[in-house]
């Protein structure tokens, strides 16, 4: 089997009693990849990771670094987490708060019995790089929240390893650092290279961080696919509610055509449509942004009433009712809109994905 | 051909469990403490259910070794039951139940005079109130003694017939009374803080809005204060009298003279006529009354408690109760309540002990002999002063030692069993560690004594007869505190994240050195402070070592206790007042460094 991967998953199994943490995953991560683990909390992503490094005991399957098996449940192999040439930055930093700075950067250097000068050499270099130079002698508790995280980075940069692990990293900081900080990573594993994988439940962060998102939930991995795809085509119900904020709009629909056109038709409205899905019923799936408003009626245009108006500075987000259905609506500030205000609405319908009713998947177009 | 990798895939699973030193580390503390804990209890059970060596004498019928119920057969309704169990009994459960009850009535009230009333200088008056507890209950004895002693029962006059010209009526020299009013003053602080601290933890926002509703203040209290501190109350007074029948001092002093026995004291009495079986019977009824008790308090009372989780939430500063004209009234009542149970009995204590003929209340009778005197053969037996005496001496050289060692050590195996209990709460050798770890707190004092020496009087196996050893009362108070130390422990793994340890596991560090020096110089405020409680706590036991001690091993309080014993008040008063000091030095020290640079260092862990 040959594979350019390399960090390899296979059929991973992690048990904690009754509950499968980790169900079955395969996952082939390219040398330099950004790769982000992202779910709801309690999917499962977290303990990939603790699996990963080591910190966790799997009960099934295989992991391989570079060209290292170090973990396989047939052949009995588990490497302690010191010798799988990986590190990790914990979501509490876990900064040793009895050790300075330095010490906490320099511990593991010491530890592998690198010389004096060599460690010193490394410790101020990462830290001029993360612009800490002169923090050396501060104590954890005399740093302020992102100036532990650059310490935390900083120790998993000291030591070089060829795979960066990262559990929520930023999820303490306040947003606006949080932004700062993700742009600050973005370049940092530019220039590193180094194979990255990356924890977080947040989905813009995954978003914007990412080469590739891998979405789990209970365990199981519901996609892998870089962030636009992820986005525009989301391989299932799960993960089309999941990413997107605000959520995406669905609804049960009967697809049908007569003398008129091709419907897709509810309850409450029919919508024109060019091509039918071939089923007797399905889910569709529509973004907030793929939803026009008009306040005059338009050709195809489905009559909406106003619900509620909520401005957000660049962008304005208009909820739309019609008998059972409500509509969230993205477009920019613009025309004044009022509650209760009649308006005709149009979809982008080359947009729309449809999904199985039975299974919740996404119906290929053919 | 059989797959080969079933065999291979648990041999490397046990492999790996076996080599991991959290496991090796517990299976070690599983026997050791197994060994100390329930082995010894056993072992008490079987003397009880067994002839011994001595019983030729009680019946012919007794062959040595062999299992046999005469003896609880004859203590529990043969011809001495009454007089050896069951009025011991009777005596345990009302001193202690009243001695409880009205515990927890004064705390209660003063906790909530100082914590919801404004009264003047509550912030003082809450240190102050807490200030009888570290008294040990001997001298609050022995300050009792020198007050009502009387010439009716024997000995010299007290203050009592020096201030009012008659003996005080003997029920208010010995017997129940006193013994119930000594231990209400020994107790009443630990209900003091236990329901203070609900009362602060009441959401006042809770009372704000009964009072918005129009509630009255009393109707308040009644029907939303009292009704959410009742769990903390019940508690209280479970735990307190559950610490009452192991009492030792108090009864021993106070009831002994007058023949009123209670089950603690009764055991003692039979170990000192030889009679041990009967002894080993009484420390399996105490020991099963307090393990009544326990279950009792987290059984029935546990529940009750979950039900009010209110309590505990984030306290706010509430609204205190105006109490209007009576307000310094109540302070003065207070404040003479104070000074008549802490500071009285101390001064007392002193004046006697500067008295050089015992109950000659006058200027002219004063001296520092009993401290710093010389050899007199005129005077008490010739005995110097305490810091002349080498029997003071080498009692408070061997308390030190005794203490210091045994803290130390019993901290540092809680450190080591909190962590495991917390790193691997799952696990079964975990949840059994935790559980026989918790077992010496059901063990009063006096009924541990008497299962070590029932265990280690003798060879056993490779371990020698301990009996008389500096290592055995060592051990002792070691496994008595562990249910503490262990609690200690627990918290302080609990605040060390589990991260930080896994970051330094990434970095290549092994288990011992990440114990060394990640765990221990983050756990070193907790446990250093654990260690002073439990060095504080030793410096004053006398109940569960008292059956162990000899000469060569003897310690202050025991000491204290032969003068007592020996009726040379004025030097055991000395050494009392000089243990009490001590103790106080060690609550001062704690308290201080509670709040020093250590703690400031934890609370800056993320």
């Amino acid at each position: 089997m040959t594979s350019s991967a390399y960090l390899k998953i296979s059929q991973l199994v992690k048990r904690f009693g009754a509950v499968t943490a980790v169900d079955h995953v395969n996952l082939e991560i390219e040398p330099g990849e950004f790769l982000v683990l992202l779910g709801p909390s309690g999917c499962g992503k977290t303990t990939l990771l603790r699996c990963i490094a080591g910190l966790e005991h799997p009960d099934k399957g295989a992991i391989s670094i570079g060209d290292t098996t170090v973990f396989s449940s047939d052949r009995g192999i588990s490497l302690p987490p010191a010798k799988r040439r990986v590190d990790m930055v914990f979501q509490s930093y876990a900064l040793w708060p009895h050790m300075n700075t330095y010490e906490n950067i320099a511990f593991g250097l010491k530890l592998r019995k690198l010389p004096k000068r060599e460690i010193k050499e490394r410790v101020t270099q990462v830290l001029e790089d993360l612009g800490m130079a002169g923090l050396e002698q501060r104590f954890p508790f005399e740093l302020s929240g992102g100036q532990q995280q650059r310490v935390a980075l900083a120790r998993l940069l000291a030591n070089r390893p060829p795979v960066f692990l990262m559990d929520e990293p930023l999820s303490n900081l306040d947003a606006r650092l949080r932004l700062d900080m993700r742009s600050e990573l973005k370049r940092l594993h530019h220039d590193s290279g180094a194979t990255t994988v990356y924890v977080t439940h947040d989905q813009t962060e995954a978003l914007t961080m990412a080469s590739r998102v891998v979405v789990m939930d209970t365990g199981v991995v519901q996609q892998i696919a870089p962030p636009e795809e992820l986005y525009r085509s989301p391989a299932n119900l799960f993960v089309a509610e999941f990413i997107g904020s605000p959520r995406v709009n669905l609804f049960r629909a009967t697809p049908f055509s007569d003398e008129t056109g091709k419907w897709l038709s509810t309850g409450d409205f029919k919508l024109p449509v060019s091509r039918l899905p071939e089923a007797e019923e399905i889910i569709a799936a529509i973004r907030p942004e793929n939803i026009s408003l008009h306040r005059e009626p338009v050709p195809g245009g489905v009559e909406f009433r106003i619900y509620a108006v909520l401005p957000a500075g660049p962008e304005v987000f208009v909820h739309v009712v019609r008998g059972e259905t409500t509509f969230v609506v993205r477009m920019p500030p613009g025309p004044e809109l009022q509650m209760d205000q009649t308006v005709w609405v149009t979809v982008d319908e080359r947009s729309v994905n449809y999904y199985d009713v039975e299974t919740g998947d996404l119906v290929r177009r053919t | 051909m059989l797959p080969r990798y079933p065999i291979g895939r648990w041999g490397n699973e046990l492999k790996r469990r076996l080599r991991s030193p959290e496991f090796i580390i517990s299976l070690v503390l599983l026997v050791v403490l197994s060994y100390l804990i329930l082995v010894p209890l056993f072992n008490l059970a079987w003397r009880t259910f067994s002839w011994g060596p001595g019983d030729a004498r009680i019946s012919s019928d007794a062959v040595p070794g062999e299992f046999t119920t005469a003896h609880w057969e004859r203590l529990l309704m043969g011809r001495v039951a009454n007089k050896m169990v069951w009025q011991p009994l009777a005596h345990t459960m009302v001193t202690g139940t009243i001695a409880a009850l009205l515990a927890l009535f004064l705390g209660g009230i003063l906790a909530w005079f100082v914590v919801r009333s404004d009264l003047p200088g509550r912030k003082w008056m809450r240190t102050l109130l807490t200030l009888p507890y570290l008294v040990p209950a001997f001298a609050i004895a022995m300050a009792w003694e020198t007050m009502f002693k009387s010439p009716l029962v024997g000995g010299r006059p007290g203050f009592f017939q020096v201030l009012f010209g008659v003996p005080p009526p003997t029920w208010l020299s010995y017997g129940p009374i006193p013994i119930i009013i000594a231990m209400t003053i020994h107790f009443y602080p630990f209900a003091f803080i236990l329901v203070a601290a609900a009362l602060s933890s009441v959401d006042s926002q809770l009372e704000e809005s009964a009072e918005l509703q129009g509630a009255s203040r009393w109707t308040i209290i009644r029907r939303i204060t009292f009704p959410m501190v009742l769990p903390a109350f019940l508690s209280a007074l479970v735990l307190i009298f559950g610490r009452t029948i192991g009492g030792f001092a108090i009864p021993y002093f106070l009831g002994g003279p007058v023949r009123y026995w209670t089950l603690s004291t009764m055991l003692f009495r039979n170990f000192s006529l030889g009679l041990d079986v009967n002894g080993y019977v009484l420390a399996i009824l105490l020991i099963a009354l307090a393990s009544l008790i326990v279950y009792f308090n987290t059984r029935v009372l546990g529940g009750s408690t979950r039900k009010f989780e209110i309590i505990g939430g984030k306290g706010f500063k509430s609204n205190l109760a105006p109490l209007g004209r009576w307000r310094w009234p109540i302070f003065g009542a207070i404040t003479a309540f104070t000074i008549a149970v802490a500071i009285f009995p101390i001064g007392l204590l002193l004046y006697q002990s500067l008295m050089l003929i015992d109950g000659q209340y006058g200027l002219n009778n004063l001296t520092l002999h009993y401290w710093i005197g010389r050899s007199d053969p005129s005077i008490a037996f010739g005995l110097p002063g305490l810091f002349r005496n080498s029997q003071v001496l080498g009692g408070a050289w061997n308390s030190i030692r005794f203490a210091v060692t045994a803290s130390a050590i019993s901290a540092f195996l809680g450190l080591i069993i909190g962590y495991i209990v917390v790193r691997r709460g799952k696990s079964w050798l975990s949840k059994l560690l935790n559980q026989i770890s918790f077992f010496p707190y059901l063990f009063p004092g006096i009924a541990f004594g008497a299962m070590y020496l029932s265990m280690f009087a003798v060879r056993r196996g490779p371990i020698p007869a301990l009996y008389g050893t500096f290592t055995l009362i060592v051990l002792v108070a070691v496994v008595k505190r562990l249910p503490y130390t262990t609690r200690t422990g627990t918290s302080a793994i609990t605040q060390i994240n589990q991260e930080l340890e896994e970051a330094a596991q990434l970095q290549g560090s092994s288990w011992l050195h990440r114990f060394r020096r990640i765990v221990i110089p983050l756990a070193t405020s907790g446990i250093v402070s654990g260690m002073m409680v439990t060095f504080v706590g030793l410096m004053r036991v006398l109940a569960p070592i008292i059956l162990l001690i000899t000469p060569s091993t003897r310690v202050l309080m025991t000491v204290a206790y032969r003068f007592a014993e020996d009726d040379i008040t004025q030097l055991s008063n000395a050494l009392i007042l000089l243990v009490t000091f001590i103790t106080i030095i060690g609550e001062v020290l704690i308290w201080r460094l509670g709040r020093g640079k250590l703690s400031r260092m934890r609370e800056g862990a993320p």
